[in-house]
């Protein structure tokens, strides 16, 4: 029998099994005592490995998924609660059907990894043995990378750029606002959650001045970049939705990010001292503390990987998926999380019960609403390249693009939207 | 030699042998495990579209239809810049297996 032969036999006996069985990848013969998944953050990159493996292995792994959280409130999606266009609950999911899909949830923050012992600490003390494991604690904000910013000092400055009290204490002083005042946003250096969000986010404050008819109130983005995402197309809409009304200020402008004081509402610039009744700080970012912790970042604060398979490049074990992970050239993204994470899971779920794999394929698509119906977006397609996960072809949205085309944009989001939660939470 | 004995018998275990017998170059059969894999790509946007929406639902439609717009896609006479970056790294094998676990196949959620 020829290798061609051998293979056309495997797809066919695959191709006819799938009439017979929800799952082609459950393995003829079990080993003793299922092998034991354990994934760390309920988020995109985590809740979507638990439900992949669960499904995809048909119950031959054991599964098991830590988040502290009852509720998963999305960041993505957010800046539209932002500016009015989603209400809190709706970009809020619970657990409930990982159940259904095989998966066991603990509501406990994990506190530690014995990579050593293959265990993973909960807060109570109590140990959770695992024979692979996947890290997705998604980031931590380093607050120190802005003088005089700090824990305390979000809740007068909010960062919102994790998801729950943060982002509703910045509608909360959004919508506070009255004519006349000012929002300053310090925006985030690289790499950070979400390259378009900061000024999808910006887009919202100026719909929300707009809808209050605020005509003398101002935002300064106070950018340590020299250019940002979707920057031609987000200008271009800002000047045409909201003329005059918000200042981007790249380094050569401001002269550098000198500090904030929250005690009275001032940002500090090497050119000047703007005194805002509004300032979002989104500092710099780096992987959640359980992953800095168990030593699978390298000095750059993110936990870099193998291209091929999301596998921690620290410890064979181990696999860091979304935000937390050094993916190369894709974006910190929710699409990004969900795509990486399927890729793990074919990985954990091909190692754990001895069936195919098949190679690595991520996707990114991000979209971003300036205005109502007016939606712009940005994606790629990537492969494991060079050495990192490498982008092989991409789109951005253009200048010019008709109504129609940009409000397509827009409902095209609120499907995707409904599509990922599903594909993340069951 | 162990490879063919342990291939053959799998697929006659699994009683697909006319199946097997009736395979030939030109009927070769999709590999569904393939598209099965593929298919978690298209499940981001399309796993819980309404046949009426922008993303459309693609459970169950024609093997036929599938590879034509998925190729429609790749080709670019279709328009949507994100199918057109899905698409463009399919080759025809992967749209085959795509369309044949989409055929059949129900939805996850």
């Amino acid at each position: 029998m020829t290798d061609m032969t051998r293979r056309n036999f495997s797809r066919l006996a695959g191709a006819s099994l799938a009439t017979l069985s929800t799952s082609l990848f459950a393995p003829a013969v079990l080993g003793q005592g299922k092998p034991r998944l354990v994934v760390i953050g309920g988020g995109p990159g985590g809740a979507t490995v638990a439900r992949y493996v669960a499904k995809e292995s048909a119950g031959a792994v054991d599964v098991t998924l830590i988040e502290p959280l009852k509720q998963f409130t999305t960041c993505f999606f957010s800046n539209l609660y932002v500016g009015g266009f989603r209400d809190y609950n709706s970009i809020t999911h619970g657990y409930d059907k990982m159940q259904k899909s095989g998966v066991k949830m603990v509501h406990a923050m994990a506190a530690g990894i014995d990579r050593g012992k293959r265990e993973v600490t909960l807060a109570d003390g109590s140990k959770v043995g695992y024979d692979r494991l996947v890290v997705a604690p998604g980031i931590d904000i380093k607050f120190d990378s802005v003088p005089g910013y700090s824990e305390a000092a979000a809740e007068v400055m909010p960062h919102a750029w994790k998801p729950g009290a943060q982002t509703q204490l910045l509608v909360k002083k959004l919508n506070a606002l009255e004519d006349g005042d000012l929002i300053v946003m310090v925006a985030p250096p690289n790499p950070y959650r979400c390259p378009p969000g900061p000024y999808e986010r910006v887009s919202m404050f100026a719909h929300v001045l707009k809808t209050k008819g605020h005509t003398k109130s101002k935002i300064i983005v106070l950018d340590p970049k020299p250019t940002f995402s979707k920057q031609g197309v987000f200008m271009e809409g800002w000047e045409k939705h909201y003329p005059g009304v918000i200042e981007w200020q790249d380094p050569k402008v401001h002269g550098g990010i000198k500090g904030v004081n929250p005690a009275t509402g001032e940002v500090i610039t090497d050119f000047a001292t703007y005194k805002a009744r509004l300032v979002n700080v989104i500092p710099a970012q780096m992987a959640g503390k359980i992953a800095r912790d168990a030593g699978l970042t390298n000095q750059s604060g993110f936990c870099p990987i193998d291209a091929v398979s999301m596998k921690s490049t620290v410890d064979p074990n181990i696999f860091v998926t979304g935000d937390a992970s050094i993916a190369g050239d894709m974006p910190k993204s929710a699409f990004a999380a969900n795509s990486q994470a399927k890729v793990a899971a074919m990985t954990i779920r091909a190692e754990l019960t001895k069936s195919r794999a098949f190679p690595a394929r991520y996707a990114n698509t991000c979209w971003s609403l300036i205005a109502p119906d007016d939606d712009i977006k940005v994606g790629a397609a990537y492969e494991p390249g060079d050495g990192k996960i490498k982008q092989t072809s991409g789109f951005v949205s253009q200048r010019g693009e008709s109504a129609d085309l940009r409000k397509q944009n827009y409902k095209e989001s609120v499907d995707w939207y409904n599509g990922i939660v599903a594909d993340v939470f069951g | 030699m162990t490879m063919r004995v342990r291939g053959a018998a799998l697929v006659l275990t699994a009683g697909f042998f006319v199946a097997a017998a009736a395979e030939t170059a030109a009927t070769r059969a999709a590999d569904i495990e393939l598209g099965r894999y593929l298919s978690s790509e298209c499940v981001t946007c399309h796993g819980a579209a309404k046949a009426h929406d922008t993303i459309p639902n693609i459970y169950g439609i024609s093997e036929t239809t599938f590879a034509e717009v998925v190729k429609a896609y790749r080709d670019k006479s279709l328009a949507n810049p994100v199918m057109q970056n899905i698409a463009g790294r399919l080759s025809d094998d992967d749209i085959a297996a795509l369309a044949a676990y989409f055929a059949t196949a129900e939805r996850q959620q």
